[in-house]
């Protein structure tokens, strides 16, 4: 029956264009016969859903549905709000923590490794059967591979720095707490 | 010393992930190539972290027959190291240079004359210091898949819980068994 400008703005036609039609398909991924409010009767209130617009893109909107009655004719309101950079907000922060992960991984066990290495190249030198050449290799991989790992995370940092103005509050809070 | 627990490699085409924690992963090296061995395989070792001349005392200690094995050592170069080199082992100048360890693994198993052939790549865990998951992620599965063309075994050592849940899933996607040396036993894969 009528979309304000903001709603012509998401589904990207004019209201000409989308007056008059059925939502099925169209607006809404739901199939006919599958509305959730008049077929399915659910509520939606706040929920995370889907928007069809002019490209056929699938927008992710938090949407809420009223109904309503005027002049003895039924309707629904549709409030929606686009939550597509919250989306991406989020896909990000599943990455950041993915990398995250995976940087310590390169770190944490190499690190316990290299402890028992050198625990191992106590030993040896207390032994001796192992010649001073021997343990100068041993020692000399060491060190190049903690030299690595350090490597591996100021990486790790400086990933996190270059791109900190775009981790969004809430990620950053989860990992600074305030 | 080696533990005592002897690893059941039941086949000699198949591909193992084996799984120790850090401080049992020498033992678990050790084990594996006394199994390989024992079945008349020609080991192939490819060592990130032990340089072939200490590679050797330790095997020699363990009673290992050293003219048995073939290493591939990236890491006596990368300790400034000299590389005295014989046929039983291949030098690549680092860990991270996996051009040339690629093409050491192809030319060595076309050199061995042996039929019966086992890769063990020691370590996984370790070889994660140089490289990225992902790209460590596309040579495994460049390995893996040279030695399933050939039906060569494969075994990769592993330090439980070091690898990141996607390069484990990958892994275990592209190997037939996963082995945990603290169960001394073989799991099939879920």
């Amino acid at each position: 029956m009528d979309a304000n400008p903001i709603a012509l703005d998401v589904i990207g036609l004019p209201k000409e264009k989308i007056v008059g039609n059925i939502c099925h398909d169209f607006i809404c991924p739901a199939q006919c016969g599958q509305c959730p409010i008049t077929d399915l009767h659910k509520t939606i209130e706040n929920t995370e859903r889907l928007l069809i617009n002019a490209k056929g893109e699938k927008v992710p909107i938090l949407k809420t549905v009223a109904r309503a009655s005027m002049d003895g004719k039924d309707y629904l309101v549709e409030s929606f709000v686009d939550i597509r950079d919250r989306k991406k907000a989020e896909d990000r922060k599943i990455a950041l923590i993915a990398y995250m992960g995976e940087s310590v991984m390169r770190v944490n066990k190499p690190l316990e490794l290299t402890k028992n290495n050198l625990q191992s190249l106590a030993t040896q030198v207390s032994n001796g059967d192992y010649d001073a050449e021997d343990i100068r290799m041993q020692i000399q991989i060491q060190a190049n591979n903690i030299g690595k790992i350090a490597g591996n995370l100021k990486e790790l940092a400086d990933k996190f720095s270059e791109e900190r103005e775009e981790i969004p509050e809430e990620f950053r809070q989860f990992f600074i707490g305030k | 010393m080696a533990d005592a627990v002897t690893l059941q490699i039941q086949d000699d085409s198949l591909l193992y992930l084996m799984l120790a924690p850090p401080d049992r992963i020498n033992a678990m090296n050790i084990s594996v190539i006394k199994n390989i061995l024992s079945r008349s395989c020609t080991p192939i070792i490819i060592t990130v972290n032990q340089p072939y001349k200490v590679l050797a005392k330790t095997y020699a200690k363990e009673g290992i027959d050293m003219e048995k094995i073939y290493v591939i050592d990236t890491v006596t170069q990368y300790s400034g190291g000299i590389c005295e080199h014989n046929q039983k082992v291949k030098f690549v100048n680092n860990p991270a240079n996996l051009t040339d360890l690629g093409i050491t693994i192809t030319e060595l198993l076309k050199q061995i004359p042996s039929e019966k052939k086992c890769i063990m790549f020691d370590s996984v865990s370790m070889f994660l210091i140089h490289i990225p998951t992902a790209t460590a992620s596309k040579f495994l599965h460049f390995v893996v898949n040279k030695l399933k063309l050939s039906d060569i075994s494969g075994i990769f050592l592993c330090v439980e819980k070091g690898l990141d849940p996607v390069i484990l899933s990958q892994m275990s996607a592209f190997v037939d068994k996963i082995v945990d040396f603290e169960k001394k036993g073989l799991d099939e894969k879920p």
